[in-house]
């Protein structure tokens, strides 16, 4: 994980040594605000990756003697298939219409929403997959 | 003989996969970080406006009630606390209490995270109350530029902590929906706490800004 973390460590600090520059030349409010936010971006993917780089062991990918085989195993539980992302994005479409005409449309979308996000939440937790 | 125990050693070390992040927290902590450019658009509209009418921003910003509001900033940091105390307890598979409620440090997962529930709707029902106190005062999100971008910007935020709630009874209804308490949940309850801390932090900055620096 060090290298993906160097990626964002050489984000921040390049952000961190721009921003004092553009602020002093400029003057500008708007997008000192916006760098040192992006600075932000960049520090807290860092921080996160040489954190998780130090917990776990060095990746096949990560060690020179690494072997494609060894990446073999479980990496976790994908959906095969699912319709509850559709029905979600679907909601979403209707709050935003609500917004624009009329908020008994944007009421019924968050309804909606909130069906669409309980079924999306519960899908593998209830019927026959209840565990 | 001292090899072949040797290569079995090696084949038995390589059948289990090897340690990798979590994908679900990694995701998280990368769209994190997008939210905080969405932040970023706000603080911007914040600083520009406060630039070009300095004016509007010595008046406005007379009308906050600051005693109040520290008050319920230092509530939803301490969310932050419980919350992560709420995480460990996760860790450590532990989901329920194991004590009477009253002894907290019994507490289970979810005693933790219905008390970090109830200061995050402590913090809302404050922010409301703030709302329609400004609002008899005249401040409103079309009086003038400092309302906008103050009901813009701590609403957007009250939106986040809002939909963090929700995030918090989804989690919890996991717990009682299946027997054992799985992997996957106690990854849900780390990735709502990297959110609730997330949202916590840009709080820290909002309240700064508008209610220390004004």
């Amino acid at each position: 994980m060090r290298i993906e973390g160097m990626i964002f460590v050489i984000v921040a600090i390049f952000f961190a040594v721009i921003t004092p520059i553009y602020w002093f030349m400029s003057e500008d409010p708007t997008g000192t605000t916006a760098l040192v936010l992006t600075f932000g971006l960049g520090g807290m993917i860092a921080f996160y990756f040489m954190l998780l780089s130090r917990r776990i062991e060095p990746r096949p990918e990560d060690r020179h003697d690494g072997e494609v085989e060894e990446l073999a195993g479980e990496y976790g539980f994908f959906s095969p298939h699912s319709w509850w992302p559709l029905a979600g994005a679907s909601a979403a479409a209707v709050v935003f219409l609500g917004l624009v005409f009329a908020w008994f449309i944007f009421i019924i979308g968050v309804a909606l929403a909130a069906m669409a996000v309980v079924g999306w939440v519960f899908e593998y937790y209830r019927g026959e997959y209840a565990h | 003989m001292a090899d072949v125990a040797s290569t079995t050693a090696v084949d038995a070390a390589h059948t289990r996969p090897p340690e990798r992040p979590n994908l679900v927290s990694v995701g998280v902590i990368v769209w994190l970080s997008s939210e905080l450019m969405f932040f970023a658009a706000l603080f911007a509209i914040y600083f520009t406006l406060r630039s070009n009418a300095p004016g509007v921003w010595d008046e406005q910003s007379e009308l906050l009630n600051v005693p109040f509001s520290l008050v319920n900033t230092t509530v939803l940091v301490l969310s932050s606390v419980t919350c992560q105390l709420g995480v460990l307890r996760a860790e450590r598979g532990q989901v329920g209490r194991l004590g009477g409620l009253a002894q907290v440090g019994k507490w289970g997962m979810r005693e933790w995270f219905v008390l970090t529930f109830v200061m995050g709707a402590f913090f809302i029902g404050g922010q409301v109350f703030e709302y329609a106190e400004l609002v008899t005062h005249g401040l409103t999100l079309s009086s003038d530029p400092y309302g906008s971008i103050f009901y813009l910007a701590t609403g957007f935020h009250g939106l986040h902590v809002t939909l963090g709630l929700v995030a918090f009874l989804l989690v919890l209804g996991r717990t009682y929906m299946t027997r054992r308490f799985t992997h996957e949940q106690v990854t849900s309850s780390i990735v709502v706490s990297y959110y609730w801390h997330f949202v916590d932090v840009v709080w820290i900055a909002l309240f700064l800004t508008i209610y220390v620096v004004k």
